[in-house]
C-alpha cells in the first residue's frame, strides 16, 4: 500500500518506522496552506499504516522547518487572513499532537528551526538533532505574535530560555548544544548520521510494546494538562486501561524465554495486511 | 525506633532520620512486606519530634528497582491490594503518597529503575552516586508507566521524561545527565556521606519554615500560577510572619539589615552546630 503522494511531504516506511519528511527544501521548508493541509493527512495516514510502530519526521535540504511561508503571505493577498478562522477557533490540524497521534513521535531536527517550527519540537514525544542544529524565534521581529508553540515549549523545558527566544526574536539563535543541555532535544548527533541514529532509535523503541506505549503516551501529555495529584488520577486510569491486555503477559514471557516479544497489533490499526516483515533495518533488530 | 520494618531499616541519628531499603539481594525490590511497612516507616518518621529531615537510599548496589513482581505474582492477596490502590490512584509508596511533612533526600546510591522512580519523583532533593542510573521498563513489559513519569516531569524538562518512558529497559539516564538536566541536584562519590552532609545543613533551618516551604512548593504543582501564590501569601501570612522576626521586619516596611539575613545563622536548634 504505497503512501499518498503529496506537494509538499514525503511518507516513508523503512521497517517498523514510518518517515514524514518536510519536502519544500527551496523554500528552508516553510509551511505554505498546501503543506497545512497536507501534514493532517500524512500524519493520520502513518498513525493508521498497521506496518508502523514509531514515526520520525525530520526536513529535507538544510533546514528542519521554519514556520508559516512568509512569501505566500506576502504575495498572494489572503496574509494570515486565510488563518482567522482556525486559529480562533483553535482548530489546527498540523502536528501529531494535533492529531492525536497514538505511536511515538521522534523529530529529528537537521537544521534551523524557525518560528513556527517549533510547533513540532513541542509537540513530538523525542526530539533529536544535529549537531549543526539552531533554533530561533523570530516572530516578534515580523510584528508577529507567538504563542502556542512557546506555551507547549514552557510546559517541556526552562521557561527563561523560552521566554528569551520569544522576546529576542530574530536577532539570537540557540544552539544545539544549549538545546541539549537544557533537556529540550535528548541527543546530538553529526548531521550526516541523523537519520540514521533516528531510524535506530526508533527501531529499539519499537521494541516496546504498542498498546502500553500508547497508554504511556496519554498519562504523560495529560499530565501537561492538570494538576499533579489530578495528573495522577488520570495516570491510573491509563496504567488500568491496558490491565488484561495480551501485551502483558508476553512481556514478562518473552524476557524470560529471553526472546524478544511478540505484541498484539494496536487495535487502531487496520486489520487488512498481513504480519510484517522486517526491512534491512528492521533485520538488524536484536 | 529502629528494626520491625520489613525490608527497611529506619535509623535515627541526631536530626536525621534514615529510611533505607534492605533487600539488596533483589535490588531492594518492593515485596509485600516492603510495601505494607513503608506507610509506616513515613509516617514513624514524620512524628518523631527528633527527626528534622529524612534521608531515602538503598542498602547494596541499587537503589530501589520498584515492584517485587516474582513475590507479588504468588501473593494473591497483596497483589490484589496493590491493584486496588493503582487503579484508585491510592498509593502508599512514597514520602509524597504518605504526606510527610518534613524535608526528603532521596540519596540514589545505584540503579533507579521503574517503580524506584517514585522515590526520586517525590522526594524534595534528589542526590545520587556517580554510578546511579535510572530507567523505566514497564513499556518493554507490556506495561503502562504513569505516576513516576508524570511526577518527574512536572519536576524538570518533559522530553527526557517522555524518552525514558518510551525507550523501556533499552536505554538508561546515567548521573551525569541526570545532574544536567537538574533531575538531580549533586552527584558524589560517596552518596550516603553527601546526604547526611546535607541533611544536617537543612537541620539548621527552622522545622516550621521548612513545612511550609514543602508544603506551598508541592502546591503550587497542583494549580495555575496566580492560585498557588495566592495561596502562598495566605499562609506565610498566617503562619511564618508571626514566629520570624524577620519577617515581620519585611512586613513592616523595616527591612532586616543585611547581616541580620546573611550574617551567622541563628541558633534555631538544639543541634545545629555554627
Amino acid at each position: 500500500m504505497p503512501y499518498t503522494e503529496f506537494q509538499t511531504l514525503k511518507l516513508q516506511r523503512h521497517g517498523p518506522v514510518g518517515w514524514l519528511l518536510f519536502n519544500r527544501p527551496a523554500s528552508l521548508n516553510a509551511m505554505n496552506s498546501v503543506m497545512r493541509a497536507e501534514l493532517a493527512d500524512a500524519w493520520l495516514e502513518l498513525d493508521r499504516d498497521p506496518e508502523v510502530q514509531v514515526i520520525v519526521h525530520t526536513g529535507e535540504g538544510r533546514a528542519f522547518q521554519t514556520g508559516v511561508d512568509v512569501a505566500e503571505l506576502a504575495t498572494d493577498g489572503l496574509g494570515m487572513e486565510r488563518y482567522r478562522e482556525s486559529m480562533e477557533a483553535y482548530d489546527l490540524h498540523f502536528t501529531a499532537w494535533h492529531q492525536q497521534v497514538s505511536k511515538p513521535v521522534i523529530a529529528a531536527v537537521n537544521g534551523i528551526c524557525a518560528g513556527g517550527g517549533f510547533h513540532w519540537v513541542a509537540d513530538a514525544d523525542i526530539v533529536i538533532a544535529a549537531t549543526t542544529a539552531e533554533f530561533t524565534e523570530p516572530h516578534v521581529s515580523v510584528g508577529q505574535v507567538v504563542a502556542m508553540e512557546a506555551i507547549g515549549l514552557l510546559r517541556k523545558m526552562p521557561f527563561e530560555a523560552v521566554m528569551r527566544m520569544a522576546l529576542v526574536g530574530r536577532y539570537e539563535r540557540m544552539p544545539a548544544q544549549r538545546a541539549y543541555e537544557l533537556g529540550m532535544v535528548s541527543q546530538l548527533v553529526p548531521p550526516e548520521q541523523l537519520r540514521d541514529v533516528a531510524q535506530q532509535l526508533a527501531e529499539t523503541i519499537a521494541r516496546n510494546s504498542p498498546a502500553a506505549m500508547a497508554a504511556t503516551k496519554r498519562a504523560l501529555w495529560g499530565a501537561l494538562e492538570t494538576g499533579l495529584t489530578e495528573a495522577c488520577r488520570g495516570g491510573a486510569r491509563e496504567v488500568v486501561s491496558v490491565w488484561g491486555h495480551p501485551d502483558q503477559d508476553e512481556g514478562p514471557r518473552a524476557f524470560a524465554e529471553k526472546r524478544e516479544p511478540r505484541w498484539a497489533k494496536p487495535e487502531r490499526a487496520e486489520p487488512e495486511r498481513s504480519a510484517p516483515e522486517r526491512s534491512a533495518h528492521g533485520g538488524s533488530r536484536r | 525506633m529502629t528494626g520491625n520494618y520489613r525490608g527497611l531499616l529506619v535509623v535515627r541519628e541526631g536530626p536525621i532520620g534514615w529510611l533505607i531499603f534492605d533487600r539488596p539481594e533483589v535490588g531492594n525490590a518492593m515485596d509485600a512486606a516492603m510495601l505494607a511497612d513503608l506507610p509506616r516507616a513515613w509516617h514513624d518518621l514524620d512524628a518523631d519530634p527528633d527527626v528534622r529531615v529524612i534521608v531515602n537510599t538503598g542498602n547494596g548496589s541499587a537503589f530501589q528497582t520498584g515492584l517485587d513482581v516474582r513475590q507479588l505474582a504468588g501473593d494473591r492477596d497483596a497483589l490484589r491490594e496493590q491493584s486496588r490502590r493503582t487503579k484508585n490512584a491510592e498509593l502508599r509508596i512514597s514520602a509524597w503518597h504518605n504526606r510527610v511533612g518534613k524535608p526528603v533526600i532521596a540519596a540514589v546510591n545505584g540503579v533507579c529503575a521503574g517503580g524506584g522512580l517514585h522515590f526520586v519523583a517525590d522526594a524534595d532533593i534528589v542526590i545520587a552516586a556517580q554510578r546511579a542510573t535510572f530507567l523505566d521498563p514497564h513499556v518493554s513489559l507490556g506495561q503502562a508507566s504513569a505516576f513516576e513519569l508524570i511526577g518527574l516531569a512536572r519536576r524538570g524538562a518533559v522530553e527526557p521524561v517522555m524518552r525514558i518512558g518510551l525507550s523501556g529497559r533499552h536505554e538508561r539516564l546515567d548521573a551525569a545527565r541526570a545532574y544536567q538536566l537538574g533531575i538531580v541536584s549533586e552527584v558524589v562519590p560517596d552518596v550516603r556521606a553527601a546526604a547526611g552532609q546535607l541533611a544536617e545543613k537543612i537541620s539548621r533551618n527552622p522545622p516550621e519554615a521548612l513545612r511550609l516551604v514543602k508544603r506551598q512548593l508541592w502546591r503550587a504543582l497542583e494549580v495555575g500560577l496566580t492560585s498557588a501564590r495566592r495561596e502562598a501569601a495566605v499562609a506565610e501570612m498566617g503562619v511564618a510572619i508571626a514566629r520570624s522576626p524577620q519577617a515581620a521586619h519585611l512586613l513592616s516596611g523595616e527591612p532586616a539589615t543585611q547581616p541580620e539575613l546573611l550574617g551567622e545563622p541563628p541558633c534555631h536548634t538544639p543541634n545545629s552546630r555554627l
